[in-house]
């Protein structure tokens, strides 16, 4: 449309050259000079009007409107800067909290799998409803007949992890790995950085062993270097040829983000079609126009002729899950909770921008009634009103994703490690785009929700009214300040849900820490040293290993005691069937099972973990005196009810096995033993002296003394790990207080979270109350000053302003009562020990409420308390 | 010529300036007092044109893309902005005269009509 803009002067050069033409011409007709100049000007008409009739369609003339509406916003808000800053801050933090929610939001549940079709790959474990289990591990029976019989998939690959031992390049590390069928990489579509994945060839029992790495370990432990493709590496003592390295942030987006990360991949996964041992995962690929539950009626067909060929496998189904579903875990609903939290944050510090540019727009009644009158028309003043808020909204809004990208790196700090590992971008996330437009949305989609209604209000301005009262504070519709009354009582209201949301989960995360667990996690230091190759191979020269680990570890100054085991409480679950002699041959669907622990004799000292009955195990609990077992009151009560447990037999295994029978010699207190939301399970407890080949100890459990913190004792426990076996790769350093928070990281997180938005409500609820009550009192001078001067006490006047706080607190927590007790049902998932509807929250939050609205009414009372009447009223 | 005189004449119709305009340039360039004078003088003094408001006019046919404009030399020597026809304008003019006269048959036989019945 403008291929060419022409300057105004052009156009002035050519209406002037018109008006010659036209005079010469007059002049020619026998006029003289100055008729012809009168008479062309005549005929041009209004030469102004015509420039700027050109000028008008030569312009985006609301570009130079909105230039000039954020010129003058700019002067207006720098005339206020208190209330600029003021605004701009509490918009700053609405934004930024909602865009570090959003953030978050996006990294885990939105942002698409770096995977080819992502949304056709299910991942595959199993379920056996009848028996309660779920999301169990599958077999290879399972994968290869599920992959062979079932119609559903394109292709259906297995994997498995385990943690094994680096012993070339470098100091012996200990690291989780997967060993991956050749086809999981095809499938889920991803290339490597560097190097080849797996053949096919290479899956087979027989076929080359090879490794790929991930790219963390490839960095760390190759220093990143090309020629590391070809190397061997040696894992468990077996050589390993390096084939490739995947890409950076690849490690764990296909698998249950409760599982380890990868540091490597390795072949050979050898799926035997008759094996059922279920320790692998399958993930899918869905064939198009095929959704979960059909692929699901497709895998149960398969099932039910398994089961007839493998009687072991009998009842289970397969479980699948979307890949999504699988990887953002059970986040989805604290992440739910957190966004609504956010949002009403945000709507909370709009209302306040509402308020605040109503009682802006108040004393600025005396502008808009001048401009009104010099012909400014009401669409005209919407537009600069609504510019302006633009301006702060922009503001805020910059301040707001600087803030949040401060804010993502404080929220993954707080953040559950699995969920690092699933959504890798967690810290980052504010720098993302679509994030980045999120915010942009957010600040448009405000300025509109607490610019409009005051734009609208004030661009109506009362001009008669308005100017006769010039110079008594020129006052404001009751309208308005009705308005300003209904915006605090809904930032009340939206205070205290998120205040009731906040104490929940305060009595949550309270509720949890005071369990009693069982144990006594404080001054307890816990590390793994794995132990592997041909040196171990024989169990008494891992017994050997660990005695002189202890023994040196008992002599460490500050160490109380020191035990090994394998499995700890909360961290490592050894689930497995056992039978009692009572009972040796029960039905299948009803053999009982319980967590193994495997222990030293100093286990139950190091944990103080108490022993209700019997003894515990001594030094003599090795390998050829009689066979014992140490219990749980939980399965005592379970196996014997009304028995006395000490002398009753069980073993380990299935019914039919041939293990020996162990005696029980006594019984132990329960111990919440996967974690303090959990109830109690039935745990043997069996010495490692007497059934190393069982589960082989690994971890060391150290005790120091009560004036000692347990980090300053690891340089010196390595060290005398190191001192027995140079070689051992020592791993998983950790207080057992560490361990202990680890279940509640998550309600810790959210916790944290909404104790903060709650608190930032809070404040600005009050900041909203204070800002009505101040500007209706400052309305009120006269009306007080006449109060007084007949006689009122400064009492009535203080009443006056708090019974006017009181009213708006009161009506806020009565909605907000109504919507909290609908609300935080959608937080039950997320509690402990604490229902949704819990009285003592809720009487809490009100008086917190109230109190916050009586001191948000002091300066105002105090400002109303001193009001001279001679003063008020002269002036009024 | 005087403010009586003025009265006398002709208002242009609503969009027939843009017409005019086009038609006038059919002889060859023009600047913008020529182009007023030339409607003023063709139509025998009937059309009144207010020489300020062709300028908007002009300005709109040269977006368009109907006449084409450059500063030129005059007769007399003087500067003037000329316009002049495009291809596209020529076929608009087509256009816009079929349009016309259509509408001014239209209105004449209406007219003629009423005039006989009444």
């Amino acid at each position: 449309m403008f291929r060419h803009r022409r300057k105004a002067n052009d156009f002035n050069a050519e209406a002037e050259a018109h008006i010659q033409f036209e005079i010469e011409r007059l002049q020619e007709s026998g006029l003289s000079a100055e008729e012809a100049g009168a008479a062309a000007r005549r005929a041009f008409g209004n030469v102004t009007r015509a420039q700027e009739r050109f000028y008008e369609a030569r312009r985006w003339l609301w570009w130079d409107g909105l230039c000039q509406d954020v010129r003058f916003g700019l002067r207006m808000l720098g005339k206020t800067p208190g209330f600029t800053a003021v605004a701009v801050l509490t918009l700053a933090l609405g934004i930024g909290a909602t865009t570090v929610i959003f953030s978050a939001v996006y990294a885990v549940l939105l942002k698409p799998l770096p995977f080819k079709d992502a949304d056709r790959l299910v991942f595959v474990q199993k379920k056996n409803p009848p028996r309660g289990w779920t999301r169990n591990n599958i077999s290879p029976a399972e994968i290869l007949a599920w992959r062979g019989e079932s119609g559903a998939f394109e292709d259906l690959a297995a994997f498995t992890q385990h943690s094994c031992v680096l012993t070339s390049a470098g100091q012996a590390e200990e690291d989780p790995c997967e060993v991956a069928e050749s086809k999981l990489f095809q499938l889920l579509g991803a290339a490597p950085a560097l190097g080849r994945t797996f053949s096919a060839d290479e899956d087979k029992d027989g076929g080359s062993r090879v490794a790929l790495l991930s790219y963390g370990l490839w960095q760390r432990r190759f220093g990143a270097d090309a020629s590391a493709i070809g190397r061997t590496i040696d894992v468990d003592h077996v050589g390993y040829t390096i084939v490739g390295v995947m890409p950076a942030g690849f490690s764990h987006l296909y698998a249950s983000p409760y599982g380890t990360v990868p540091a490597m991949w390795l072949s050979g996964i050898a799926l035997a079609p008759t094996s059922t041992w279920n320790d692998y995962w399958g993930v899918g690929r869905m064939k198009p126009g095929i959704d979960l539950r059909r692929a699901a009626a497709h895998m149960d067909q398969v099932s039910v002729r398994i089961e007839r060929r493998e009687p072991g496998l009998k009842g289970w189904r397969a479980q699948l899950m979307s890949l999504r579903t699988m990887v953002s875990g059970d986040t989805r609903g604290a992440l739910a909770v957190l966004m609504g939290a956010v949002i009403f944050v945000l709507l909370i510090a709009c209302a306040n921008m509402a308020n605040l540019l109503l009682a802006r727009g108040a004393s600025r009644a005396n502008e808009f009634a001048v401009r009104n009158a010099l012909g400014a028309g009401e669409g005209r003043m919407v537009r600069q009103l609504l510019t302006e808020s633009l301006l702060i909204g922009v503001g805020g809004g910059i301040l707001g994703v600087l803030l949040a990208s401060w804010g993502c790196q404080g929220m993954a700090a707080l953040a559950p490690r699995y969920l690092l590992n699933s959504a890798p971008g967690l810290a980052g996330g504010a720098a993302d785009w679509r994030v980045l437009s999120f915010a942009l949305l957010t600040i448009l989609a405000t300025t509109f929700l607490f610019g409009l209604a005051p734009a609208l209000q004030n661009a109506r301005p009362h001009l008669t009214e308005t100017l006769k009262q010039t110079g008594r504070g020129a006052g404001q519709s009751r309208r308005s300040g009705r308005l300003r009354s209904v915006l605090v009582v809904w930032e009340i209201a939206l205070a205290m849900v998120l205040l009731v949301g906040a104490g929940l989960m305060v009595r949550t995360l309270t509720g949890l820490s005071g369990v009693n667990l069982g144990f006594n996690p404080s001054h307890v230091l816990t590390l793994r040293a794995p132990l592997s190759g041909d040196r171990y191979e024989q169990p008494h020269a891992q017994a050997e290993f660990w005695e002189h680990v202890v023994a040196a570890t008992r002599a460490l100054p500050g160490v109380e005691s020191a035990s090994v085991s394998r499995g700890l409480p909360i961290d490592d679950w050894a689930g497995q069937f056992f039978t009692t002699a009572d009972r040796p041959n029960p039905p299948a669907g009803q053999v009982p099972d319980a967590n193994y622990v495997v222990v030293g004799p100093d286990y139950f000292r190091a944990l103080q973990i108490p022993l209700r009955r019997g003894r515990g195990f001594n030094e003599h609990d090795s390998g050829a005196a009689g066979r014992v077992a140490i219990v749980n009151e939980e399965l005592a009560r379970w196996c014997w009810p009304g028995q006395d447990p000490i002398g009753k037999q069980l073993r380990p295994g299935s019914p039919g096995d041939t293990a020996p029978w162990l005696s029980v010699v006594g019984v132990a207190g329960n111990v919440h033993s996967q974690g303090p939301d959990t109830g109690f399970h039935a745990e043997i407890y069996i010495p490692y002296g007497q059934f190393p080949w069982l589960l082989s100890p690994e971890h060391l459990v150290v005790r120091t003394a009560a004036a000692v913190k347990p980090d300053i004792v690891v340089r010196a426990v390595v060290q005398a790990i190191h001192g027995v076996d140079q070689g051992v790769p020592v791993a998983d350093i950790a207080t057992m207080e560490q361990i202990a928070r680890e279940p509640m990281v998550q309600q810790r997180m959210v916790m944290a979270l909404m104790v903060s938005f709650a608190g930032l409500a809070l404040a600005l609820s009050a900041l909203g109350t204070y800002s009505v009550l101040s500007y209706s009192m400052a309305q009120r001078t006269r009306e007080i000053g006449m109060r007084m001067a007949l006689g009122a006490q400064r009492d009535n006047v203080l009443r006056l302003v708090i019974g006017g706080s009181l009213r708006l607190a009161a009506l806020g927590i009565a909605v907000g009562i109504a919507a909290a007790l609908c609300l935080t049902r959608l937080m039950t998932d997320l509690l402990f020990g604490v229902r949704a509807a819990d009285p003592a929250t809720f009487g809490a939050v009100t008086v917190v409420l109230v109190a916050t609205s009586l001191l948000a009414s002091y300066i105002p009372a105090r400002r109303a308390m001193g009001v001279d009447p001679i003063v008020a009223l002269r002036h009024a | 010529m005087s403010t009586q005189e003025a009265a006398e004449r002709l208002e242009l119709l609503q969009g027939t300036l843009d017409l005019l305009i086009l038609r006038t340039l059919i002889f060859g360039s023009q600047h913008g007092q020529g182009i007023a004078r030339a409607i003023q003088q063709t139509s025998e003094e009937e059309l009144l044109v207010e020489h300020g408001a062709l300028y908007p006019a002009l300005q709109r046919l040269e977006d368009r893309g109907w006449i084409s404009a450059k500063w030129g030399t005059s007769s007399n020597n003087r500067k003037a902005r000329f316009y002049s026809l495009t291809a596209a304008g020529r076929k608009q003019l087509v256009k816009e005269t079929a349009k016309w006269e259509r509408l001014a048959t239209a209105i004449g036989r209406i007219l003629a009509r009423e005039a006989a019945g009444g």
